[in-house]
C-alpha cells in the first residue's frame, strides 16, 4: 500500500514537473505536438466524408431514367441561359478593367477558387468551425476567405496537410467590416460572431450602427463584405439583420444581430478563395494559426 | 506488453470519432458529444500506471488537436485522472463504481475544456450558464451510457493482448 501511494506521489510529481516544462517549452514544440495528433486523425476525416460521399452517389444512382432525363434538361436550360449572362459579364469586365486604367484604380485582390467538400462540422458555446477535405497541398493558405455562391461562409483559421479548419461567420474569432442594406451612405459597420449561448441558430452581432439608420420596409436588411482589408471581396453577402437594431449603452451608435443567410451546418460544399497574392493578414495568421 | 496503451488508443479511436460524428449533428445546438473522460476509466483498471498516464495525454490531445483550446490543458488534465485512477483502484473494482467514475471524470473533464475556452475566447462570456448546463447534463449521460460498451471493446482488446487484470497495487 505504502508503495502504492509513493508511486502515485512520484507520478504527480513528475507531471508537476512536466507541466512547468511544458509551459516554458516554445511554441514550436506544442505546435508539432498538435500537428502531429491532427494529421494522425485526417485520414479518419477523409473516409467518413468519401462515406457520405459514396452513400449520396447511390441515393442519386437509384432514382429512374427519366427523372435523370428531366434533371439532364432542367440543367441545359439553365446552362443556355448562364451563357448569355457570361458573355454580358465579359463585356461589363473589359469595361471595368478600361474605366480602372483610366483612373488609375487600385486593381483589387485576385483569387484563385478552391472548391472543397466539408468533412466534419463541429460547434460549441466557443468555436463553430467546419473541417474540409482540403489543405496545404491543395494551395489553401490560413486567412483566405471561404464562401458558398455569394455568400460567405468564413475564414481560413488553420491549415494542415490535407485538411483545413473554418471559422463560420457566427463564431466569436471571426470579425470584418460590413455596409448595410439601404444606407445610402455606406456607412461601415462591424460584425462579429458571439459566444452561442442558446440552442437556437448561432448569430454574430453588428456593431456601429449610425443612429439614423434605417433598415428597408418589408424585407430584412442585407449585410454585404466591404472588400476593405484586402481578406474578403467586396459586395458578397454575410447575412441578414435579424429583426430591429437596438442602441447601446453609450447611445451614439446602435447594434443588431446577423443571421447567415444560409444554414452554415448543413453546407456540403464551399469554395476557398485563396489569394493570388500573399497579403499582410495572411503573414499574420501563419504566426497564430489556431486562433 | 509495452505497447498495449497504443493499441487500446486505436481501438479506441472509432468511438471517439464516433462522437465527433454525432457532435456532427448535434452543431447546430452548439453541443458537443463528449467522450474522452469516459474513455479513460476502463484502462485505468488494468493497464500499468505509466500505460494509462499515456493513453490518457494521447486522449487528450486528439480531442484538443482539431479544436481551439489552450494546448495541453485537457491532455494534462486527462493525466491527472488516470494517475488518481490507477493508483485508487479500488474505487473502479466494480460496474457501479466505474459507472460513478465515467460520469464524474467526464463531467468534470468538459467542465475543465469549457473553462479553459472561455479563457482564450476572444468574445466576453454573457449568460453562459444555460449552455454550459446543458453541456455538463449532457457529458454526464453520454460518458455513464457509454462506458458500457466502450469498456468492452476495451476488455476485449485487452483480452486478446493478454493482459491480466492489474492488481490493487500497481
Amino acid at each position: 500500500m505504502d508503495q502504492n501511494r509513493q508511486g502515485a506521489r512520484a507520478s504527480y510529481v513528475a507531471l508537476s514537473v512536466f507541466v512547468a516544462l511544458w509551459i516554458l517549452a516554445p511554441s514550436a514544440v506544442r505546435r508539432f505536438n498538435r500537428e502531429a495528433f491532427v494529421e494522425f486523425q485526417a485520414p479518419a476525416l477523409h473516409l467518413l466524408g468519401k462515406s457520405r460521399d459514396l452513400a449520396t452517389f447511390w441515393e442519386k444512382k437509384s432514382r429512374s431514367v427519366e427523372e435523370m432525363a428531366a434533371a439532364g434538361r432542367d440543367l441545359a436550360r439553365v446552362n443556355a441561359a448562364l451563357e448569355i449572362q457570361i458573355n454580358k459579364f465579359e463585356d461589363i469586365r473589359r469595361e471595368n478593367v478600361r474605366l480602372r486604367e483610366i483612373t488609375h484604380y487600385n486593381v483589387p485582390a485576385e483569387y484563385m477558387s478552391v472548391v472543397a467538400r466539408v468533412a466534419t462540422r463541429d460547434s460549441s458555446s466557443w468555436w463553430q468551425r467546419i473541417v474540409i477535405r482540403k489543405g496545404r497541398n491543395d494551395g489553401i493558405r490560413p486567412g483566405a476567405p471561404v464562401v458558398f455562391g455569394n455568400t460567405v461562409v468564413g475564414r481560413v483559421t488553420a491549415v494542415h496537410l490535407t485538411t483545413s479548419e473554418i471559422d463560420l461567420v457566427t463564431s466569436p474569432g471571426f470579425r470584418c467590416t460590413a455596409y448595410l442594406e439601404g444606407d445610402d451612405q455606406n456607412h461601415i459597420v462591424l460584425v462579429n460572431g458571439v459566444a452561442s449561448n442558446s440552442l437556437g441558430t448561432a448569430k454574430a452581432r453588428v456593431s456601429v450602427i449610425p443612429r439614423d439608420y434605417s433598415m428597408p420596409a418589408g424585407q430584412p436588411a442585407r449585410v454585404f463584405t466591404t472588400g476593405m482589408g484586402g481578406v474578403f471581396p467586396s459586395r458578397l453577402i454575410l447575412g441578414y439583420l435579424d429583426g430591429g437594431t437596438y442602441a447601446t449603452q453609450v447611445g451614439n451608435f446602435k447594434e443588431s444581430l446577423l443571421v447567415p443567410s444560409r444554414d452554415l451546418y448543413n453546407l456540403q460544399e464551399v469554395s476557398v478563395l485563396v489569394p493570388l497574392h500573399q497579403n499582410p493578414g495572411e503573414a499574420l495568421m501563419q504566426g497564430d494559426q489556431f486562433q | 506488453m509495452g505497447w498495449a496503451w497504443l493499441f487500446l488508443l486505436l481501438a479506441t479511436y472509432p468511438w471517439l470519432l464516433g462522437a465527433d460524428l454525432a457532435s456532427d449533428t448535434l452543431a447546430s445546438s452548439s453541443l458537443i458529444f463528449f467522450l474522452s473522460g469516459t474513455c479513460l476509466v476502463a484502462p485505468c483498471r488494468r493497464l500499468k500506471r505509466w500505460q494509462a498516464v499515456l493513453f490518457a495525454a494521447c486522449l487528450g490531445f486528439l480531442f484538443e488537436a482539431r479544436r481551439p483550446i489552450p494546448d495541453g490543458v485537457l491532455a494534462l488534465s486527462l493525466v491527472a485522472i488516470a494517475i488518481f485512477l490507477s493508483s485508487n483502484r479500488q474505487l473502479i473494482r466494480n460496474t457501479p463504481g466505474m459507472l460513478r467514475a465515467a460520469a464524474v471524470v467526464n463531467v468534470s473533464t468538459c467542465l475543465i475544456w469549457f473553462l479553459a475556452s472561455s479563457y482564450s475566447s476572444p468574445s466576453p462570456a454573457t449568460d453562459l450558464t444555460g449552455q454550459l448546463f446543458l453541456q455538463l447534463l449532457l457529458a454526464g449521460i453520454v460518458g455513464t451510457i457509454g462506458l458500457l460498451p466502450i469498456a468492452l471493446t476495451q476488455n476485449a482488446v485487452l483480452d486478446r493482448l493478454s493482459i491480466p487484470p492489474a492488481p490493487d497495487n500497481p
